[in-house]
């Protein structure tokens, strides 16, 4: 297996998801490759530390306000038809 | 439909009181929810404005449906759906295309299959739960840098860790083709940050 070959393979290798051979055979690789070793740490760091990202924080104060007044010249929502929406 | 057929409906009464959660009022929405929105919207399109008309189309549609929704848990779900979608149309009618091309990162070896660079290895980073600012920043910014096409898929997968059927879904991509791209992303995400991260050796 080349190096090239193996970094294909790795989003299945970190995701548990290569056959068992398949995974034999990079962690042969891996074991007497310095380079691919260290890549493969650091693609697991690049997901690790992107996973840490905040997905979310308070939204910034004008976008409250400017969905505030928004809101305010919305049309009204249609009311339901007499007799309920299933007439 | 005739008063026979009213009475033979469960009346609403019959299920116990608190298992109907409260509808949420549109304020409850914008807080819950805005930084949420935003936040997608702003990874998504690399900029504040784009991201604020971006959370206030979805927001209003949100408030505009509100009596669909039991209870926070069905909107939950179903917004990052209409928040991707409402990123992709806004960057359609804005037609500014970031496709901007990147040397595909699995063309970055030898002949014989060998690495094309060093490989140095990264400084430890700590470990606490939130990232530096410097760090976020950092991360933040190779995000922006990324084509179109790897962004999305990248922030959908690793930022805000959809599993790769759902966004194989809201993408209308093969699930083969959202690893695929996810991959390629993470190799240049890896590419970009190594720089920043590499242990300096005497």
């Amino acid at each position: 297996m080349t190096c090239r070959e193996l970094v294909e393979l790795l989003i299945d290798f970190v995701g548990d998801e290569l056959p068992a051979e398949r995974r034999r055979i990079v962690e042969e690789h891996l074991g007497c490759c310095a380079p691919c070793h260290v890549y493969v740490q650091t693609y697991r760091a690049t997901i690790k530390l992107t996973r840490r990202l905040p997905r979310t924080a308070p939204p910034p104060p004008q976008l409250l306000e400017r969905l505030r007044a928004a809101l305010k010249v919305m049309p009204a929502p249609k009311p339901p038809p007499p007799g309920g929406c299933f007439a | 439909m005739d008063e026979k057929d009213l009475e033979k409906r469960e009346p609403a009464s019959a299920s116990p009181p608190t298992s109907i959660p409260p509808p949420l009022t549109a304020e409850q929405v914008f807080r819950e929810f805005g930084g949420r929105v935003y936040h997608l919207a702003r990874r998504m399109l690399g900029s504040d404005a784009d991201a604020e008309d971006v959370t206030q189309d979805v927001l209003l549609q949100v408030v505009r449906k509100l009596d669909t929704f039991r209870g926070e848990a069905s909107l939950g779900t179903w917004l990052h759906r209409i928040t991707v979608n409402a990123a992709l149309a806004h960057r359609r009618k804005k037609a500014y295309r970031d496709e901007h091309l990147v040397r595909d990162p699995l063309e970055n070896f030898l002949e014989n299959g060998a690495h094309g660079a060093p490989i140095h290895q990264w400084s430890d980073q700590p470990d606490e739960q939130v990232l530096e600012e410097e760090t976020q920043e950092l991360i933040e910014q190779a995000i922006t840098r990324l084509p179109e096409s790897y962004r999305d898929i990248f922030v959908l997968a690793d930022v805000e860790q959809l599993p790769n059927p759902e966004i194989a879904s809201i993408l209308g991509l093969s699930v083969s083709a959202v690893k695929s791209r996810l991959h390629r992303a993470r190799l240049l995400m890896r590419d970009a940050l190594a720089p920043h991260f590499e242990e300096i050796t005497a």
